[in-house]
């Protein structure tokens, strides 16, 4: 098995594509294993791995146990709901706690930018960042490219359009990290108090306001689930202008390709940021997303164990 | 001890560094007579600048001794050759004179000068006023906003009208709240790179421009604690032409950082002006040459090993300071604006904001110094700190110079 050159996925921004590659080339393999009729594979069998969500999860909490299952190893979940973090029990000392029960690895979900680094630089487990902040959702993007790939043959070349609150969402950033590494061109289109006004280390991507502009050429349009905080934070005034302007709709399609792939990190806002129709028409491949990223997980997590499990 | 012989020491005398001699000190004094029994340092080349001044102290007393008192603080000030400085606590406002009396009580520390802000809303709430007259007649030097957000507009002109009485300046961290919006570092490419909250150039300016209006209309001299961007200095220096009385300092480590180091995401980048820029770094250099700013500010604000030990944005913001000033700045400021204009801005220029006597030099008069060899490095450890905190953004780096030891308020101390 070839190594990665990373030691945890804190996020894709400055992973080389050789790294992307392994781990996409390793999900496509897991991705057969989930089409086996016994889905378990003896990889990481003997390893702990903790699910450690400081924020509520069900979908990304969910794909990673099962991939943790698939891959045979023993799991624990953690949420700060149910935790001693209610008690005022400091971030370090909870990663501690659970280190001395001694885990291997650490999948972690938190609001705060760079937690999983953090959590990195005080422990010995390997981390995997399952969102941090506004900052990154590597795993969410490795499955996106996935996706793409699975459906396109290849990333290098393609279009990808991102529609919707760029500022907001690790989901964009991972995304543009990891598409441009793999040879994609990126467009990333929204509003203009929900994009970022400093966009010099984001030059490898196109802006674009216009929704129109921005899909016409795409191979894919990743859209991104408008929360409804904006609204109350004055960002947007209001969901219906924001679905009239900057929703995938029957109408918006009609100038982009024809077989443009329609993706969503989920869950989605039906009406809102994606019509109903287009969400479960025959350019949908979200639910093809969502199998992915169960392969995409156990990929990422069988490559950083790196052998671990057999030492 | 209170006696000491330095032998091979180059002091600053006269706007110059003179040839190696010997000083002999004693009683808080630099006397001609040889004192026969004093302990003798050999200092090997060292300068020994006038000791400095500290703009920004917050030794957290009495509320929070739980994190700092002034006997850390003033150990701190010790280790860093500071001799006295500017108190303002954000978490507990100096908003009556009984209050004001029993900090100064706490504070008598013998050569020890403190000066005093008081606030000009109680609390710092920006609601009611404080007796701002009481409190200039118990020694308040100025009035503060407490690093919060002073900027209601009618309070804001209230309070300067009616502190004018007073004749003290007014000194404001100028930063909107509501433009700052839970922004915890610069808005800039890093912040939007890392998805965080940043806090755009404009909520410095647009407040800093609302108090100099003020100020104009009113007439009352205004501060500016930690300016950390250019626009900023270009609005003083067009108050200035129009005749207000402006003062402005810039933090030790905005002319030290930049917010490229967000991208190690370490907690000690967390304070409350944000690191801005490379760009704005510069300028503030250039406001240095220039003479816009009058003085660098320490800013000394202790915080718990355990409410750095978090991740970036749970951090408690604050840096400290005073130990490592010295050291982290002397190289660069001498190589851009001279020595006699790196003693200005670390001593004389924020002894004179506020309203201290200032450590001048001299054969025969009071002696209070710092004794710093250039030539040395220093290691920022976390023992090269007073009390419990390490708060330091430095840690671990290596600075160039070192200090050796103080004679503050008669007691020499090896560092």
């Amino acid at each position: 098995m070839s190594a990665l050159e990373i030691k945890h996925l804190f996020g894709l921004r400055g992973v080389s594509k050789q790294d992307i590659r392994l781990i996409l080339d390793h999900a496509k393999q897991f991705r057969e294993v989930l089409e086996r009729p016994v889905k378990k594979v003896p990889s990481l069998r003997g390893m702990t791995v903790v699910n450690l969500f400081f924020e509520n999860s069900t979908r990304t909490r969910t794909s990673f146990e099962l991939a943790e299952k698939r891959l045979s190893a023993d799991t624990v979940n953690f949420t700060s709901s149910n935790s001693s973090v209610k008690k005022g029990e400091t971030l370090v000392d909870t990663l501690r706690n659970i280190e001395a029960m001694k885990i291997d690895i650490v999948v972690v979900r938190h609001k705060g930018t760079g937690v999983p680094k953090f959590l990195a630089d005080n422990s010995k487990a390997i981390i995997v960042n399952a969102g941090d902040g506004a900052h990154e959702h590597p795993t969410q993007a490795l499955l996106d490219m996935l996706t793409v790939e699975e459906k396109l043959g290849t990333l290098e070349g393609k279009n990808v359009t991102i529609v919707g609150d760029i500022r907001h969402s690790r989901v964009a950033r991972s995304n543009l990290w990891g598409m441009t590494t793999m040879g994609a061109h990126v467009t990333l289109c929204g509003p203009s108090t929900l994009v970022p006004r400093n966009t010099e280390l984001m030059s490898s991507v196109t802006w674009e306001s216009d929704v129109k502009k921005a899909v016409k050429n795409a191979d894919a349009i990743i859209a991104l689930r408008l929360q409804k905080e904006r609204m109350d934070d004055a960002l947007l005034p209001s969901m219906r202008e924001y679905r009239n302007t900057f929703g995938i709709t029957h109408e918006l399609l009609e100038c982009a390709k024809d077989k443009v792939l329609i993706m969503h990190p989920g869950p989605i806002n039906r009406g809102v940021e994606l019509d109903s129709e287009i969400a479960d028409g025959e350019n949908s491949v979200i639910l093809n997303q969502v199998t992915n990223g169960v392969a995409v997980r156990m990929a990422v997590l069988y490559l950083l164990a790196g052998g671990r499990a057999h030492e | 001890m209170n006696k000491i012989v330095l032998k091979n020491v180059r002091p600053f005398v006269n706007g110059k560094f003179e040839s190696p001699t010997t000083m002999n000190l004693a009683d808080g004094k630099w006397v001609k007579e040889d004192l026969a029994d004093a302990a003798v340092f050999d200092a090997g080349g060292a300068l020994a600048l006038p000791a400095l001044f500290g703009l920004g102290l917050d030794f957290k007393e009495p509320l929070r001794d739980d994190i700092y008192d002034f006997k850390d603080g003033v150990d701190a000030m010790r280790r860093g050759g500071f001799y006295g400085g500017l108190y303002e606590s954000s978490d507990n406002a100096i908003d009556d004179s009984r209050k004001l009396s029993a900090i100064k009580q706490i504070s008598s520390f013998a050569g020890f000068a403190f000066s005093f802000l008081g606030a000009f809303s109680v609390g710092y709430k920006c609601k009611e006023l404080t007796e701002m007259i009481e409190l200039a007649e118990e020694g308040a030097v100025g009035f503060g906003d407490g690093n919060q957000d002073a900027t209601r507009t009618r309070f804001l002109r209230l309070a300067m009208e009616y502190g004018s009485m007073t004749g003290k300046r007014f000194f404001f961290m100028p930063l909107d709240e509501s433009l700052r919006h839970h922004g915890l570092v610069h808005e800039g490419h890093y912040a939007d790179t890392l998805g965080m909250k940043g806090i755009p150039r404009v909520a410095e300016t647009i407040a800093a421009f609302r108090i100099l209006e003020m100020a104009r209309f009113l007439k009352v001299p205004v501060h500016f604690k930690q300016v950390s961007c250019g626009e900023t200095l270009k609005l003083i220096e067009n108050a200035r032409e129009q005749g207000v009385d402006v003062t402005c300092d810039v933090d030790i480590y905005h002319l030290l950082l930049d917010d490229s180091c967000l991208f190690n995401l370490d907690s000690h980048c967390n304070v409350v002006m944000p690191f801005r820029s490379a760009s704005d770094k510069e300028a503030l250099w250039q406001g240095l040459k220039s003479g816009t700013v009058n003085a660098i500010s320490v800013n000394h604000d202790p915080v718990l090993r355990q409410d750095k030990e978090v991740n970036f944005e749970d951090a408690v913001p604050g840096a400290i300071s005073l130990e490592i000033a010295l050291p982290a700045l002397w190289k660069s400021l001498v190589e851009k604006l001279g020595e006699a204009r790196a003693l200005e801005l670390l001593s004389f220029a924020p002894a004179k904001i506020a309203g201290a006597d200032s450590s001048d030099l001299s054969l025969g008069s009071k002696a209070n110094l710092v004794l710093f060899n250039d030539k040395e490095e220093t290691v920022v450890a976390p023992s090269l700190f007073a009390g419990q905190v390490r708060n330091c953004p430095l840690l671990g780096q290596t600075l160039s110079g070192k200090i050796k030891g103080s004679y503050l308020g008669g007691l020499w101390t090896e560092v």
